[in-house]
């Protein structure tokens, strides 16, 4: 799950019956919820930006082989247990001949700089 | 190894690391602990103002390491604790007057007359820090539950760990319960969600603080006001005592009627 997606969801929980009845959250929800956001790409010292730049990449070089569904690709980082993750979800287009479309799935790790000894 | 040297530090600036040094160290002091609080933001000295020593200075930590003045004639001497010290900075001097060789050097001499030297870290990641931290047995890192001190304090929490100076312990400072409560402030396990480092002390808003650096006297001097408390509670903490961690409460109705048990 990517780290908005289970953020979004602590935060649902987290959200008082009159928040809930109102559709809104309270400054505090919203500033954790941007804390965490924001964490993730610090520990994992890849910018939102970046993150952007490195789809593009993806992007280009995978379609270079295959039919690929460019406006449903997800580049995710993710912190979990002191690791950094970046998560790829790519969907495959059905090819013209009738192949079954699937999807490309792609899992990078690396400890998160917390964990390391000073390479940071 | 004994844990003397406790470094005080934040990444943000303002959120009160020298507020925070004047009263651990002055608490510790109360304690009956030989203390020396040392600060270490060269070129804009606050510790000696906020323990309302600064018509005291003499040498500075500069004067000390460049060879002007021992290490004795540099130390002041709070008389309102049997063993409590102050070794001042240089307000003329930037931060590359002092590099974190010498900062060790100095604390080595310390640590030989004295239970705990509580360093004041300047704001920033930068050599004050550095210069701060490479002394340290334990840090402490402030931070107000708001998002950007929050974040800063991930970020210095990331740099101690990758330099081993470990342990490393959360203060959460000028927590307002009564927004809390609305939901209008993070709170401590929101903070420790994000963080996931072990919180120290919860010192409250408070509003004897400025009235203490007004007059140069640290709150846990006088008084019975909550972050007096918080700071008490955080000194025993230090030396080992078992004291739980009570979440602040709003005030009721009723306390602000008839004035908190001050
Ligand atoms: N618990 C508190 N309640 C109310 N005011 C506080 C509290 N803690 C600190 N303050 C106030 O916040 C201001 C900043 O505090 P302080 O100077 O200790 O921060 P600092 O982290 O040392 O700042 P700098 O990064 O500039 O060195 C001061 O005016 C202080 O009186
Ligand atoms: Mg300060």
């Amino acid at each position: 799950m990517s780290a908005s997606a289970s953020s979004e969801l602590q935060h649902l929980k987290a959200m008082n019956f009159f928040e809930r009845l109102f559709g809104r959250r309270s400054s505090a929800q919203t500033a954790k919820q941007r804390l965490q956001l924001v964490l993730v790409h610090d520990r994992a010292e890849i910018p939102p930006g970046v993150l952007a730049l490195i789809k593009d990449d993806i992007i280009a070089v995978i379609s270079r082989r295959v039919n690929i569904d460019r406006e449903h690709v997800v580049v995710n980082v993710t912190h979990e247990d002191k690791m950094s993750k970046l998560l790829v979800d790519i969907p495959l287009l059905r090819n013209a001949d009738g192949q079954a479309a699937g999807r490309a799935r792609g899992e990078a790790q690396r400890p998160n700089r917390r964990t390391t000894s000073p390479s940071s | 190894m004994e844990e003397k040297v406790i470094t005080v530090t934040s990444g943000k600036g303002g959120v009160g690391k020298t507020t925070t040094t004047a009263n651990i160290g002055s608490a510790l002091a109360l304690l009956g602990k030989k203390v020396v609080v040392l600060d270490g933001d060269i070129g804009l000295r606050n510790l000696d103002i906020v323990m309302g020593l600064e018509n005291r200075i003499v040498y500075d930590i500069v004067d000390y390491v460049e060879g002007r003045c021992r290490l004795r004639q540099a130390l002041i001497r709070d008389k309102r604790a049997p063993e409590l010290y102050l070794l001042p900075t240089a307000q003329t001097r930037d931060k590359s007057a002092i590099n974190p060789g010498q900062m060790v050097q100095v604390c080595d001499e310390l640590r030989k007359e004295f239970d705990y030297i509580i360093i004041d870290s300047p704001a920033g990641i930068e050599q004050g820090f550095q210069n701060a931290l490479a002394p340290a047995d334990r840090v402490l890192v402030v931070t107000n539950p708001e998002v950007s001190s929050v974040r800063d304090a991930d970020r210095v929490i990331g740099l101690v760990e990758a330099q081993q100076k470990g342990p490393v312990q959360l203060i959460i400072n000028r927590l307002i319960a009564a927004r809390v409560k609305k939901q209008e402030m993070l709170s401590t396990q929101d903070i420790m969600d994000v963080l996931s480092t072990e919180i120290i002390g919860i010192v409250p808003e408070d509003e004897a603080i400025l009235s203490s650096s007004n007059r140069g006297t640290p709150v846990v001097f006088n008084g019975k006001s909550p972050a007096a408390i918080a700071y008490r509670d955080i000194a025993r903490r230090l030396i080992g005592e078992d004291v739980p961690l009570v979440q602040p409460q709003p005030t009721s109705w009723w306390q602000k009627l008839f004035g908190r048990t001050e």
